[in-house]
């Protein structure tokens, strides 16, 4: 296992309109067939979970009533440190990595890939929050394991017929594990997958502890500015505008035809979105700290394929997303959300609605155009067709998205982890029947 | 809230099952002033909910495409106002990818270019409207859509074409599609309008018709129409001074699916034969069974899980996590399960909050089967002898308020989707796609056992998507107002 660091590179696309189109060129040669194109093949690229641009299309700010440029965002996830990636991905890919960047300003010149490297770096941009369904669950260890659970899976099928109802389940696990030995390119499966190294679960279990004890404290001296706060917010939610209030804005004034050629190819999508942050200081400050909590709590709490269960709440989370991020851009004006999910959007958005609504509101409540919130945590998400039709409104294309794994769910990655994990173990008799019962 | 029966078309409230007889006349506007002259007078004998149906007399609805609103004259504000899938209809090619008609996981069979009506194949005429026709019988119904026909040409109308439809009853009383399964079981009944059975909650109206208060407790958003187009105050109010063209109304989802009968229990057939080869009806019935989740006389496997059991038929008041988490009785993918999971996912598998998720997705069937069965006693010895010949199948019509989150949402997440409920590599056995639109097959099925699971590898698309189209089906007061229309 090896932690998973996400990788976010900003940069302002040249003002002349030329520009512009040739990179929207670029980005359709390489979205044709994003593993295996000439320029940028990702698919070439060790440890790469996903990678992604996405265009950042110039608006008016709302507050300041200034022009935002455009931009192009580069993301991707990969095992291991993002730095030594980069290295990596200019190696593999430098030539196509100018073919998109030379039109950003300021970018170098072609030829000199240090100069490049050096630039890239000062444009790349911290993630606020980022989620990750599984941490530590490596790209090779995901394919291996898929592939283990397909060869299991022809094992029992050509089996079929010599197992009966007779058969004991420790029989039908022992014909398997002595399959799994006979297999040459097995051989790993043999043993679990190495632990995350001590050294980074040490940091890590400090930089918890530490974390609590910070937010503990900082949350001491923050309460007696709580009925400031919640006198703030709700001045905020009663004024701000919301869409319910536009006669224009609905479910049925939304056109979703520029979005759906890219999605719903396989079983996983990506969703890119961006939005204004409601003008003013307090949200800007609050969303900073909300952000920032959040990346704390998923990171320490949700990291093993559920987002935002929490029993005695009994409040129900997610497992159908693979990773998220959270990137305030445009010097705080606004932010920019990706994730890859699985199945299609409307069952991403009902899963929204009817299971981490609060969540939702939470985070993006502070955007422009989000339906009314009270209390932050309540109304918001649960206004079922304006909340879908707002993220239809603010969602973006994504130029170019390719995924390790594409049609692989985050529930079958949990499973075949499971699979895998169980297939030399020490299992009891009930252990070893639900073990079982996951094939 | 009371519904206002009086206002809102029959369908909604029955599928008509004392009138075995029934047609579908799809319908092109040529001349929009006569169609609305003749619309105004087909009004009044729209059948609505509040009605008894009178069991001798022949009972009429009336549901309009999105093009055939626009031929009738209905102004483009207006026309705006309706959801984005009933504008683009079921054939824009991205919806035809997702519903899996068209690109790489479809049947090129099913693919909205070869279909018999509503299609997309140069020269296929529109759809504008539906009028459905149910009567107490065949000479009754063939009368009535003689007379039907005499005022078509008058009445600025042609016909597209004719749906036949033909129930298939059994002798238990009950009615079949075509596999041999008892069909209809499983409805939702509409707070407000049915009674509750079987202990299976009742669904808010909202749900099923517009104006009332949905699953989300909101209200679904309804077409509209600015209130200068609508002197004569023919709809109620709606938000922002518009005037209300949804309320009362709602749509209707409907797919012509063919049905390859023969060829399912051939399949059936050869996979469930002995070791050494011969047939074994016993285990072909079972595995049949294992698909769909019912036994052919409708009896649930759930309940009963080893054998038919026809005095469980009609048994409905189940769930699945308490009984049955693993699908040991019904396999997780089992027709039944997947287009109507109950209490199967989350949030909290077998708790009212998985329940409440699951009545966001509920679909009222309205359909009816067509094409003679290739055995009248259904038993699978016989089908296998019996020469596929006449096209088959289901008009599958559903009613939901809300296509996307209902309709296209079962067919997408729950139908076709390949890793429902932890599965992998599978579809709905009886309707789903084959294959991924990577190309990577999903053309087996898993029966959850002990010591392990069995997998079926293999199937074969047994249903062929011959047509289909999304409906209006408006108010009362809304059919009025479109014959009020003035170019």
């Amino acid at each position: 296992m090896l932690p998973q660091s996400t990788l976010t590179i900003v940069a302002p696309i040249q003002t002349a309109e030329a520009a512009l189109e040739a990179l929207r060129g670029v980005l359709a040669e390489i979205g044709r067939d994003p593993a295996a194109n000439p320029l940028l093949p990702f698919g070439d690229l060790t440890g790469l979970h996903y990678g992604r641009f996405v265009i950042l299309d110039g608006a008016v700010d709302p507050g300041s009533g200034r022009t935002v440029a455009s931009s192009l965002a580069f993301n991707c996830c990969v095992d291991g440190p993002a730095d030594q990636f980069l290295d990596h991905l200019m190696q593999k890919a430098g030539s196509g990595l100018w073919a998109v960047f030379q039109h950003c300003s300021g970018a170098p010149g072609p030829g000199d890939q240090g100069e490049l490297l050096t630039w890239l770096r000062r444009h790349r941009i911290p993630t606020q929050t980022f989620y990750v369904n599984s941490l530590g669950r490596t790209v090779p260890q995901i394919l291996k394991e898929a592939q283990l659970r397909e060869r299991i899976d022809g094992f029992l099928d050509r089996k079929e017929g010599s197992t009966t109802a007779a058969t004991s389940p420790s029989t039908v696990r022992r014909a398997i594990q002595h399959f799994v030995r006979g297999q040459n390119g097995l051989a790993w499966a043999l043993r679990p997958e190495p632990p995350l190294p001590w050294a980074w679960r040490l940091r890590d279990g400090l930089h918890r502890i530490g974390g609590l004890a910070v937010g503990v404290l900082l949350g001491l001296l923050a309460l007696p500015f709580v009925p400031l706060f919640l006198v703030l917010l709700r001045r905020s939610e009663i004024n701000a505008p919301h869409p319910r209030q536009d006669p224009h804005f609905r479910l049925s004034q939304f056109d979703r035809r520029h979005l759906a050629p890219d999605e719903d190819f396989f079983i996983q999508n990506q969703f890119s979105v961006l939005g204004f942050i409601k003008p003013g200081l307090f949200r800007y400050a609050t969303i900073r700290v909300i952000l920032s909590v959040a990346d704390f709590v998923v990171h320490h709490f949700f990291r093993d394929g559920d987002l935002g269960t929490i029993p005695f709440l009994n409040l129900h989370g997610v497992d159908t997303i693979h990773f998220a991020n959270w990137i305030v851009v445009d010097q705080g004006k606004r932010v920019l959300f990706l994730s890859n999910y699985d199945f299609n959007l409307e069952d991403y958005m009902n899963d929204f609605i009817n299971k981490v609504a609060w969540g939702l509101n939470l985070i993006f409540g502070h955007g422009v155009n989000y339906p009314r919130t009270d209390w932050m945590v309540f109304g918001g998400a649960r206004d079922e067709q304006v909340y879908k039709a707002v993220l239809r409104k603010f969602q973006i294309r994504t130029q170019v998205w390719f995924c390790a794994y594409p049609d692989i769910s985050a529930i079958t990655i949990q499973k075949n982890a499971r699979l895998r994990a169980g297939l030399f173990a020490e299992l009891d008799p009930a252990a070893e029947r639900d073990w079982l019962a996951l094939l | 809230m009371n519904l206002e029966l009086f206002d809102i078309q029959g369908i909604v409230g029955r599928g008509y099952g004392k009138h075995p007889s029934a047609a579908y006349l799809l319908l092109e506007v040529e001349e929009p002033a006569l169609a609305r002259r003749w619309l105004a007078e087909q009004v009044e004998r729209v059948h609505t909910c509040e009605q008894a149906p009178d069991p001798d007399a022949p009972c009429f609805n009336i549901a309009f495409t999105h093009a055939g609103l626009e031929a009738l004259g209905l102004d483009a504000e207006a026309l705006n106002t309706f959801p984005s899938e009933l504008k683009e209809g079921m054939t824009e090619p991205e919806r035809s990818r997702a519903l899996g008609d068209e690109g790489g996981a479809a049947d090129p069979e099913s693919s909205p270019r070869h279909w018999d009506w509503g299609g997309t194949a140069a020269g296929q005429r529109a759809v504008h409207l539906m009028l459905m026709v149910f009567a107490p019988s065949e000479a009754d119904l063939d009368t009535t859509i003689a007379e039907l026909r005499l005022l078509l040409r008058p009445g600025g109308l042609s016909l597209v074409r004719r749906l036949h439809t033909a129930l298939l009853a059994d002798r238990e009383g009950g009615v079949r599609e075509h596999f041999g399964f008892r069909d209809a079981i499983s409805q939702p009944g509409i707070a407000g309008l049915h009674r509750a059975t079987s202990g299976q909650p009742l669904v808010p109206a909202g749900e099923f018709i517009l104006g009332y208060k949905n699953a989300y407790d909101l209200h679904t958003e309804c077409p509209r129409v600015h209130h200068s187009r609508d002197p004569g105050r023919l709809l109620p109010p709606a938000e922002f001074g518009a005037h209300d063209l949804g309320r009362n109304g709602t749509y209707l989802v409907v797919r012509q699916l063919g049905q390859r009968v023969r060829a399912f229990w051939q399949f059936l057939d050869a996979v469930s034969r002995d070791p050494n080869g011969a047939a074994n009806p016993e285990r072909r019935v079972a595995l049949a069974a294992r698909m769909v989740g019912r036994w052919p006389s409708g009896a649930p496997l759930v309940e009963s899980p080893t054998e038919d059991d026809p005095g469980r038929a009609t048994a409905n008041g189940f769930g699945f996590h308490h009984s049955d988490p693993q699908g040991l009785r019904c396999p997780l993918g089992a027709h039944i399960r997947r287009s109507n999971p109950r209490d199967s996912l989350d949030p909290a598998p077998g708790t009212a909050a998985s329940l409440a998720v699951n009545a966001t997705h509920r679909l009222l069937r309205r359909g009816r089967t067509y094409g003679p069965p290739l055995s009248m006693s259904f038993d699978p010895d016989e089908i296998l002898q019996a020469e596929e010949g006449e096209e088959r199948g289901i008009h599958f019509i559903c009613i939901n308020a809300n296509i996307t989150r209902q309709f296209e949402f079962v067919q997408r997440s729950w139908i076709n989707n390949s890793q429902f409920n932890g599965l992998l590599d599978e579809t709905d056995p009886l309707l789903g796609t084959r294959r991924l639109p990577s190309g990577r097959p999903t053309d087996t099925f898993s029966i959850p056992g002990c010591p392990v699971r069995q997998r079926i590898s293999g199937l074969p698309n047994f249903v062929v998507v011959r047509g289909g189209a999304y409906f209006f089906l408006p108010s009362i007061s809304a059919l009025r107002y479109l014959a009020s229309l003035t170019s």
